[in-house]
């Protein structure tokens, strides 16, 4: 059963003065009771618009959806007491304790004050939060105070969780433990939809991925699927910038095993069969014009590389150039 | 109603949290009190001034004003809880619109109440006289200015969301309406054309009936004329509220 359906859902941003922008082009998707779902794309790709309009946060422009049964148009009262959003910002109280703002999240979810009182230690002592439950939010670390926003976002035992880049700034531990906390929240039986810009996110967590740019959906498939798509191997070799990258491109793109490439940076990217076999050939090639790689990676595909294939750019770049438009 | 009080509770519960809040909402009519009520004792003995002594005079007005500018930067507070995803946070649940925006705006009339019981306590030390059931009555009215100002604001701030244009706004309108309303100087000293445009000011009806309601006069037009004015602009400005924060732009 689809918990999320989505018929080409859209979303135009109007300033007055300023120019339109179409955030998210159309997106038609199906996720399942029971799966993790991940959005996965660089910045300014419509990741967050998505999610906030399924959230009921934000009045799609046209397109249809329905969320756990109910229809986002019409029955967002419904929705809202079935799902779980925690947004990038989190939207903690500072001054006030951890416990006294789930304990305002839980009441306004309906629950009785004792209710709330002891479902909000139960969950406390789930995520192992209690040791710092009582002190004042602002004194918390980044980790903690992630874990605290997601104790937030299941307080009622919501269907299905949002979380929008749940481990973006975080220290690899804490990331860690988010992670092991995400996949404990679907083992009990929580419907998962994230949205994220790291590659090791969506393939560490997600059953299925759907890969975003620029508003539409590029490629929709389980990480496996989606790394198959490219099928070989992928070698990565880094040049000087002295290097002419594009002819070196051409000299390799003439080796008949080589199916693909693409330049990102100063590092070419060429997709191939058999790598192992097909390295040593390369070097040879390179090195009878005097060419020597500063750094060569043989590797299997990575999401990433399945998002450069797509779109041509690779995740880190895009990344970089959204920041750069800002 | 539940929800509601939630809500108040929750944001009263932050508020006392950082009383510096509070305290910085009432520096600036403290230091209006202290410094520039003294200018007016050499001008209270001017023929045609309406009060027996400058603090007499100044008090009333002066906690009209504070209503104007303590209720009318609030927006800061929603921009904040925009910006920090905390609105949103509660937007997820199935909390009304409603009980959001009443548990906002009666956070910022408790505010202003204590705010302006703190004011007339300290004039009370400088000598100001004053009928306790008209301060009573004039606590009413000042809820009810306290609740315009801060639903405009807060409505302004969720259409507006960019703090330096909010505060210019809300400077470009109120200075110039409480200068006129006669909070600082007699009307009577005004050029015509002043007292003549002032009749057009809300407020200019709200500090004469301050005024009135002090010395225990409770028969003057202009107190019924402010609270009915007052009555209007409140369940207006709080209606529009209402419904910017229903139309979801947060």
């Amino acid at each position: 059963m689809s918990i999320i359906h989505t018929e080409k859902l859209r979303k135009v941003f109007s300033n007055k003065e300023e120019r339109t922008v179409e955030a998210v082009k159309g997106i038609s998707l199906d996720v399942q009771q029971g799966e993790i779902f991940g959005l996965l794309g660089p910045n300014g790709a419509g990741k967050t618009t998505t999610m906030r309009m399924l959230c009921t946060l934000l009045t799609p422009t046209s397109g249809l959806a329905s969320v756990v049964g109910f229809d986002l148009h019409t029955q967002s009262k419904e929705i809202r007491k079935r799902i779980g959003y925690v947004s990038q910002k989190g939207g903690m109280e500072i001054v006030a304790t951890g416990r006294e703002n789930i304990m305002l999240q839980a009441q306004l979810y309906g629950m009785s004050k004792t209710e709330a009182a002891q479902r909000v230690t139960e969950v406390i002592d789930r995520l192992r939060l209690s040791n710092f439950a009582d002190r004042k939010v602002i004194t918390y670390s980044g980790g903690q105070r992630r874990i605290f926003d997601l104790a937030s976002g299941i307080i009622h035992t919501p269907e299905l969780l949002f979380l929008d880049e749940p481990s973006t700034g975080l220290d690899p531990q804490s990331r860690a433990r988010v992670w092991e906390e995400v996949v404990g929240l679907h083992k009990a039986g929580t419907t998962i939809f994230l949205t994220t810009h790291y590659l090791e996110e969506a393939d560490a967590l997600c059953h299925r991925v759907a890969i975003v740019d620029q508003g539409d959906i590029v490629a929709l498939g389980s990480p496996a699927e989606l790394k198959r798509q490219i099928a070989g191997d992928i070698i990565v070799m880094g040049f000087d910038a002295e290097n002419k990258i594009e002819e070196i491109r051409n000299l390799i793109n003439k080796y008949e095993r080589v199916k693909e490439t693409q330049i990102a940076d100063t590092s070419l990217h060429v997709f191939v069969d058999k790598g192992d076999q097909a390295l040593p050939v390369i070097i040879q090639l390179l090195n009878q014009r005097g060419i020597t790689p500063t750094t060569i990676q043989l590797s299997r595909p990575s999401l990433d590389d399945v998002f450069l294939k797509l779109t041509g750019r690779s995740l880190r770049e895009s990344e970089a150039s959204a920041k750069k438009d800002r | 109603m539940r929800d509601t009080f939630l809500i108040l509770k929750n944001e009263l519960l932050v508020t006392l949290r950082n009383p510096f809040w509070i305290v910085r909402g009432i520096v600036q009519p403290v230091i209006y009190l202290l410094l520039f009520a003294p200018f007016l004792d050499g001008i209270a003995n001017l023929p045609g001034f309406p009060a027996k002594s400058a603090i007499q005079f100044f008090v009333p007005g002066l906690l009209i004003m504070n209503a104007m500018f303590s209720a009318g930067f609030e927006g800061f507070s929603l921009m904040d809880k925009v910006e920090s995803g905390f609105l949103e946070r509660l937007r997820v649940t199935p909390v009304s619109r409603l009980a959001l925006a009443l548990g906002f705006v009666f956070e910022t009339s408790v505010t202003l109440i204590i705010q302006s019981l703190i004011l007339v306590l300290l004039s009370l030390f400088l000598g100001f006289q004053s009928n306790l059931v008209g301060i009573f009555v004039l606590l009413v009215l000042i809820l009810l200015i306290g609740i315009t100002m801060s639903s405009i604001s807060f409505t302004l701030a969720l259409f507006i969301r960019e703090g330096g244009i909010l505060a210019g706004i809300i400077n470009t309108f109120v200075l110039p309406l409480m200068i006129i309303s006669g909070v600082m100087l007699p009307l009577d000293f005004a050029p015509g054309i002043i007292q003549a445009i002032s009749k057009f000011d809300p407020f200019t009806y709200a500090v004469s009936a301050s005024r009135s309601l002090v010395t225990g006069v409770f028969s003057g037009g202009s107190i019924i004329s402010a609270f009915i004015i007052f009555i209007v602009l409140a369940v207006g400005a709080l209606v529009w509220f209402i419904r910017a924060m229903r139309e979801a732009v947060a």
